[in-house]
């Protein structure tokens, strides 16, 4: 009966492929503005993520996220060190500032000056040059999305010249650094070359980062750095919530939360009422079934069959053209960081699938009701 | 149309069975306490003027419609008592049916439209294709198995529907107006084929038709009007 069933559906071709093309485009609408959201959600947690080394970050208590920091006194450095619990701690500099490349392009960028001697800070790899060249001085590493801010369509030249506060940068790499929410180039460079460029700021470091002792309690860590500097201490994992969660509450997800909306309900209506048109066109031969002795459960095996192709087929093209527009997406340097979740593809197939099946339920209440006598009528 | 008591039991036996459809003034009353038996091993032929109700008494004597009062039994069973999966199950096992207007599937072959039936019974889709195979083979449709009703001519899925009705071997087959959409011809050939391969001694075949042409394959005749069955007569008495 099962294979009746999709032949009964394959044979109405105009429907079959206008049932397949909904889900598709739900489906691809959905995972499309759900990945950007989560991508982009994700990038507000970059520079936290790229320096895994670091299990504690400590910053001003009023901090809210990576991007809002503020100065840190010197002196708090030695405290956390001091701390039972922290295995080592080193300053991490953040400097806004405009950055202005040989050829004029001018733009604001994000400088993090990390600790001279262990470099800790810095993100894992670098794509092209040496991570360990920037202890020379003046000389930086750049992420590609900078680099493409600051030189456009020029392929990667190491050596190449940027002035941030009338000091040239050297270019010695360019860094891997995970694309930040804010889209400004993410320049690394030692603390000492980054300090003189941090003007109109008396102090010399944003951020602390440390690492716990093994077997020491995160939270009683955290606690006590805060009772000792009257900072603010989190862990990693808990900083980079922080920061999803500042830019969550700025509302910039339920713009996009009305667009998946907005997929999932024409996905829902246009698959729904055409699978219901399909039914209902398909009611005198769905009569003749009872009529023969096709029971209500194999009814609905059957149309659940035939839903479930169709959820199957649209989904698996509406994966793939959301796979497509974001791999697509990934060769803009700013956007590498867009990709599709596992969770994402899933909860989407699996709403729409839900969807299918109400429309399928709908529909079976439909020919429940049908009469069998009336196969008997011309 | 009693039952001889001398005879064994009738495959169908309806007793003083009254249908009516709608409430209050709107209520119509289409059968009006009608008796009817059809025997086993021949052809029962309920003939008479469009809306006498004759469509309506088989979809009661399938299972289809239930009576308003009376007692339909099919081969000592009251159908009508039965839990609502038990009767499609006895309909699945024991009745066979044939359209006026075919009613085959349009994207399902000729084998494919045939082994429904078998099909919905859970027999393996292999072995449901070759009975089925086989027995458009015996209604003259052996080469056209894998053909699509929309290529066959009104005879040809005429009999794709006989075949249907007859592959899971059913102990009652209900013909509703078999030939009413075919010529004469057609009509004739189609009728033959029902009379060679449906009519056999463990099987009761019931023809609703007005078509008067075909009424000499009758083994017996009931005549209906206007809810009523107002007489019946053998095949020897109508010839006469």
């Amino acid at each position: 009966m099962i294979r009746l069933a999709l032949d009964m559906l394959r044979a109405d071709r105009a429907k079959f492929f206008a049932m397949i093309l909904a889900v598709a485009l739900s489906v691809f609408l959905m995972q499309n503005q759900a990945a950007i959201l989560s991508s982009i959600m994700t990038m507000t947690g970059s520079q936290i993520r790229d320096v895994p080394a670091a299990g504690l970050w400590v910053m001003e208590p009023d901090t809210e996220c990576f991007d809002q920091a503020k100065p840190v006194r010197d002196t708090a450095l030695y405290r956390v060190r001091g701390t039972d619990g922290v295995d080592w701690a080193v300053p991490l500099l953040k400097v806004d500032a405009f950055a202005r490349s040989e050829n004029g392009k001018l733009t604001l960028a994000v400088i993090l000056g990390v600790d001279d001697s262990s470099l800790v800070g810095l993100p894992p790899r670098v794509i092209l040059g040496d991570a360990a060249a920037i202890r020379e001085r003046d000389t930086c590493l750049i992420d590609p999305g900078g680099y493409s801010l600051l030189f456009p369509k020029e392929p990667y030249v190491l050596g190449k010249r940027i002035r941030i506060a009338d000091t040239f940068l050297r270019i010695v790499g360019i860094s891997d650094a995970s694309p930040p929410f804010t889209g400004f180039p993410i320049i690394h460079a030692t603390r000492s070359t980054a300090i003189p460029l941090n003007r109109g700021e008396g102090r010399n470091q944003t951020f602390i980062l440390g690492q716990l002792k093994p077997g020491a309690d995160a939270a009683a860590v955290c606690s006590s750095i805060e009772s000792t500097t009257g900072l603010k201490a989190r862990t990693a994992a808990q900083f980079t919530a922080d920061s999803q969660n500042f830019y969550a509450s700025q509302g910039v997800p339920m713009l996009f939360y009305i667009v998946i909306g907005i997929g999932l309900v024409v996905g829902a209506a246009i698959t729904g009422q055409t699978f219901l048109m399909f039914v209902k066109e398909n009611e005198r031969h769905l009569s003749l079934m009872k009529v023969v002795g096709v029971t209500t459960p194999q009814m609905a095996g059957m149309l659940f069959c035939q839903a479930g192709l169709v959820v199957a087929l649209g989904s698996c093209f509406g994966t793939g053209l959301a796979s497509l527009t974001t791999t697509l997406s990934r060769t803009q340097p700013f956007l590498r960081g867009i990709y599709i979740p596992t969770y994402v593809a899933v909860a989407t197939c699996a709403a729409l699938a839900v969807v299918t099946a109400a429309a399928v339920l709908l529909a079976l209440r439909n020919v429940q009701k049908l009469e069998p006598a009336s196969v008997f009528r011309g | 149309m009693k039952h001889d008591p001398a005879l064994p039991p009738p495959a169908v036996r309806c007793d003083d069975i009254h249908k009516s459809f709608g409430t209050g003034e709107a209520k119509v009353e289409v059968l009006r306490g009608i008796d009817f038996t059809a025997a086993m091993g021949g052809m029962t032929f309920l003939v008479g003027p469009s809306g006498c109700g004759k469509t309506t008494l088989i979809s009661v004597i399938a299972g289809l419609l239930e009576a308003t009062s009376g007692k339909v039994e099919l081969f000592g069973t009251e159908v009508a008592k039965l839990p609502s999966r038990d009767r499609i199950l006895f309909r699945r096992k024991n009745l066979g049916f044939v359209f006026q207007q075919y009613n085959l599937l349009p994207s399902l072959s000729a084998a494919e439209n045939a082994a429904v039936p078998l099909l919905a019974a859970g027999v393996p889709r292999k072995a449901a294709l070759d009975k089925a195979s086989q027995v458009l083979d015996r209604l003259g449709l052996g080469s056209r198995t894998r053909a699509l009703p929309r290529i066959l001519s009104g005879g040809q899925q005429q009999r794709v529907a006989l075949a249907r009705a007859l592959v899971h071997e059913p102990r009652l087959v209900i013909c509703d107006e078999p030939t009413a959409a075919l010529d004469a011809e057609s009509g004739h050939s189609v009728m033959e084929l029902l009379s060679q391969t449906a009519v056999h001694p463990d099987r009761a075949v019931i023809v609703v038709s007005h078509d008067n042409r075909v009424f000499h394959f009758a083994d017996r005749l009931a005549y209906m009007n206007d809810g009523s069955i107002t007489k019946t007569e053998t095949q020897a008495a109508w010839a006469a």
